[in-house]
């Protein structure tokens, strides 16, 4: 895949050959950087962010195991060792915030990650342009609506008295639910929530992975008589395989960051049991004392494990489907 | 140096309380004194130089500050994150302007003063604040709520006055309506909401009333002091509180469970709002605007204001009524204006004329400087009637609020440390929060507050291991106790282990040594 070469600075060098001497290989370089400096240039962007933004701050990452005060600084805070590691561990809401994490997460994966293919699919099937237009454009738009606004929305259309979803259960006889607060509905509500609003805007990468098909795969499939069903399970699927699997991964590299403003915005004290994740639990754990050094303990066990979790998808990936990251 | 400062601090106080010196001297230095100076607010971000309070201000003391505010942003979430945000952002930075306020500054400056990052004032005071001086002497018990571990102060706070913040309210023309009495104790409470619940009283055919009802779901649970229980020690939700001079947590005591365990008899029978923990801060509005809300427990000012709001309901009276009386026969109210709040300001460890900079704030303490703090600027916002500071009616007949006017020419900033005077706000309270007020003042009914402790570092680590588990563990059953889904009676043994085991005992040692420590229990 080229997405994930732009990245790596050495991509150019190509033709390095090591049997050259040392002067030789200082002549080839100075070549090779006269004749593709436009390339480095427009390299640069995204090296500097990604030393400011991402690998600078890792500096920081050292607060996990110090007893950090923000008047002493990063450098001068004493070391403590495993202690945050520790405190987290032997933490039973810490380690309940994880497992619902991860649970979330695998929820989201599983029925979050192939809604937006399938309305893709669905997408491409239709044939009377302005309505595909209109309809596309029905369903990006929650994506562009502010998290606190859909909270409302729910919150609202789960509402016990005047909520849309319990009026209609009251059509059918059934005794209204005061869902936000009963923990066995919040993963549902939370996940469903999540597809209504990203589903569209997600379909936008796969719509644009199947206008890149080859059309003559259509025309010869038609030649030969396959069905529409047939084209979309043996062309247009294998066609955007890749960039399905290259999704996925991505996704799995975000399996812990559950979108948690949302959670905050959904959750009460009696649905922490399913609804509490690591993230609001460091939240709720931060505002209350300014814990940083806690917190950071937090956020590297959070990379730790989707770094692992990347690392085993795309190994796999890459022996199983030949596609990978890199 | 020392003797000629006590000379002129004499000589202040003297002239104060002589009072009939029209014309006083508030100069602090001869030659202008620039000082910079931090503010972060949720109702004004920045420090503004132009405000006419502060031109006046600079105009008499000769002391000019100027706004360096980092970080600052419009969040205004209720647990206020984005100001200690910005202060932690300002601390960060390394540089640390000569006077800092904000709000919720307390716990920062009592974490970081001793650390060297703010000066301590107590010295400071002594010597070169006299009005200062005087108003701590005669309050001990905020001079002893400001300390840090240390035994040093590390901020002047903003203190408001009055006494009364909420109170239970009722719609006294329901009453009338179902021909029922003013409920004067718990049992008749509950049957004056069953009342509302079952006979209709907004005459539209349907059960739709919601007797009981409030913005924020935890004012629900002042509900257990009607069952000898105690929600909160502070206005803060979920607090702790002293009993007898122990600081204890309520939500561990026999009177709470059983509260809680009607809270939950009425949610059940529909006597409180079914929605009460997702309706959020619109309720109180919602419900009395749809002519289907009957009780609450809220704010004197604001919800008085409801009676104008919702004159086009016929007969709408929303009272204020005298907090019913307990199982036991007691009548509190639990909620009252804390007299001290963790807003204020500080002293920056780097300033070079703290000296200069403790005049200026006690120059806000005179009775002209205290004047300015409350009602803006003379001939502007208000008039100066037989000694009192009375607003011109161009202020109170404005459509904008008095307090919103205020705020936008630097009165009642509440970064800066001043004393507020009740008379600003009685001046635009109606009629309905004043005949409310005189209620509770007659009946007597608040008690005492909890204002806190400041934790040395160990005890403050026991506190964050602890604390944060305890609260959330306490949170989750209350809920589930409320709702219906746990039974408290069934599970309180258990529930008690469990706080024990997550080191409620221990949150309590440091609390109460730190308790001892700070009030001299």
């Amino acid at each position: 895949m080229s997405s994930g070469q732009d990245e790596k600075p050495e991509s150019g060098v190509t033709e390095y050959d090591s049997k050259k001497s040392f002067k030789d290989k200082l002549i080839w370089l100075g070549d090779h950087f006269r004749n593709e400096w436009q390339l480095y240039v427009m390299l640069a962007p995204t090296i500097i962010w990604f030393l400011v933004f991402l690998y600078k701050p890792m500096y920081g990452l050292q607060i996990a195991f110090k007893d950090y005060s923000i008047f002493r600084g990063v450098a001068a805070s004493p070391w403590v060792g495993w202690e945050h590691f520790h405190t987290l561990f032997s933490n039973d809401q810490f380690i309940r915030a994880f497992w619902n994490t991860i649970k979330i997460s695998a929820l989201n994966l599983l029925f979050g990650f192939p809604a937006p293919i399938l309305l893709a699919l669905m997408f491409n099937e239709i044939l009377h342009v302005t309505y595909k237009r209109v309809a596309q454009t029905i369903v990006y738009l929650p994506h562009f609506i502010s998290t606190v606004i859909i909270a409302g929305i729910v919150t609202t259309a789960f509402s016990p008295t005047a909520g849309v979803v319990n009026t209609i259960m009251g059509w059918f006889g059934l005794d209204s639910i005061y869902f936000l607060t009963r923990p066995e509905w919040f993963r549902p509500i939370f996940v469903g929530t999540g597809i209504w609003q990203e589903a569209g805007f997600g379909s936008i990468v796969f719509l644009a992975a199947i206008a890149g098909v080859n059309p003559s795969l259509y025309e010869s499939a038609v030649v030969d008589g396959a069905s529409r069903w047939q084209m979309m399970w043996k062309i247009t699927l294998p066609c955007i395989l890749p960039t399905i699997i290259i999704m996925l991964i991505i996704r799995i590299g975000n399996i812990m960051e559950v979108s948690f403003e949302m959670i905050i915005l959904l959750y009460q004290p009696a649905t922490y049991i399913t609804a509490d994740v690591v993230n609001t639990w460091v939240y709720r754990q931060g505002l209350e004392s300014g814990q940083y050094d806690i917190a950071a303990a937090a956020g590297l066990f959070n990379a730790v494990v989707a770094f692992v979790l990347v690392m085993v998808a795309n190994t796999l990936s890459r022996r199983y489907v030949r596609t990978s990251l890199w | 140096m020392k003797m000629r400062y006590l000379v002129t601090a004499m000589l202040a106080t003297s002239a104060l309380s002589a009072g009939a010196l029209a014309e006083e001297d508030y100069k602090i230095v001869d030659e202008p004194l620039e000082l910079s100076i931090q503010m972060n607010h949720k109702r004004y971000p920045v420090y503004k130089e132009d405000w006419p309070v502060e031109i006046e201000a600079r105009k008499l003391t000769n002391i000019h500050l100027k706004d360096v505010t980092v970080g600052a942003n419009l969040r205004t979430d209720s647990e206020n994150t984005g100001k200690t945000e910005a202060l932690n952002l300002m601390l960060a930075s390394g540089k640390i302007p000569d006077i800092v306020g904000s709000s919720r500054i307390k716990d920062f400056v009592n974490q970081f003063g001793p650390e060297g990052a703010f000066l301590p004032l107590n010295d400071l005071i002594d010597e070169h604040a006299p009005n200062l001086k005087k108003f701590f002497e005669e309050k001990p018990e905020v001079a002893s709520a400001l300390k840090a571990a240390d035994g040093n102060m590390y901020y002047i706070p903003y203190l408001p006055d009055g006494k009364y913040g909420r109170a239970y309210w009722i719609r006294t023309d329901w009453l009338e309506k179902l021909e029922l009495d003013m409920p004067e104790t718990v049992d008749e409470y509950e049957a004056v909401l069953r009342a509302f619940k079952t006979q209709d009283p907004n005459g539209n055919g349907e059960a739709d009333e919601v007797p009981f009802f409030a913005r924020q779901w935890p004012e629900m649970l002042r509900l257990v002091t009607l069952w000898d229980g105690r929600s909160s020690g502070s206005d803060t939700y979920h607090d702790f509180y002293v009993d007898n001079g122990e600081i204890q947590h309520p939500y561990a005591g026999e009177g709470y469970r059983e509260g809680i365990k009607n809270i939950a008899r009425w949610y059940a029978d529909g006597l409180i709002d079914a929605e009460i923990f997702t309706r959020g801060s619109s309720s109180r509005e919602f419900l009395l605007s749809e002519n289907l809300g009957g009780s609450t427990h809220d704010w004197f000012a604001s919800t008085s204001g409801y009676n104008r709001l919702s004159e086009d309901i016929d007969g709408f009276e929303f009272k204020a009524f005298a907090p019913p009386a307990s199982i036991s026969g007691k009548r509190i109210e639990e909620h009252r204006r804390i007299p001290i709040k963790p807003d204020g300001w500080a002293i920056g460890g780097t300033n070079k004329h703290p000296v200069e900079t403790i005049k200026y704030f006690d120059f806000w303490f005179t009775e002209k400087g205290r004047r300015m703090a409350n009602f803006g600027a003379e001939g502007v916002q208000y008039d100066m009637v037989d000694g009192k500071a009375i607003f011109k009616d161009s202020v109170l007949n404005s459509d904008e609020p008095v307090n919103n006017q205020l705020y936008q020419v630097g009165a009642q900033l509440q970064g800066r440390g001043y004393f507020q005077d009740y008379n600003y706000e009685i001046q635009w309270s109606n009629e309905f929060a004043l005949e409310g007020i005189a209620l509770y003042d007659e009946g007597d009914y608040l008690i005492d507050q909890f204002l806190g402790v400041a934790f040395t570092a160990d005890e403050q680590k026991v506190y964050d291991k602890y604390w944060g588990s305890i609260r959330d563990y306490m949170l989750e059953r209350q809920q589930t106790w409320i709702l219906g889904t746990g039974d408290v009676e069934a599970e309180w043994d258990d529930y008690l282990a469990q706080l024990d085991q997550k080191g409620l005992s221990e949150v309590l040692e440091v609390m109460n040594s730190a308790y001892k420590r700070q009030y001299g229990g």
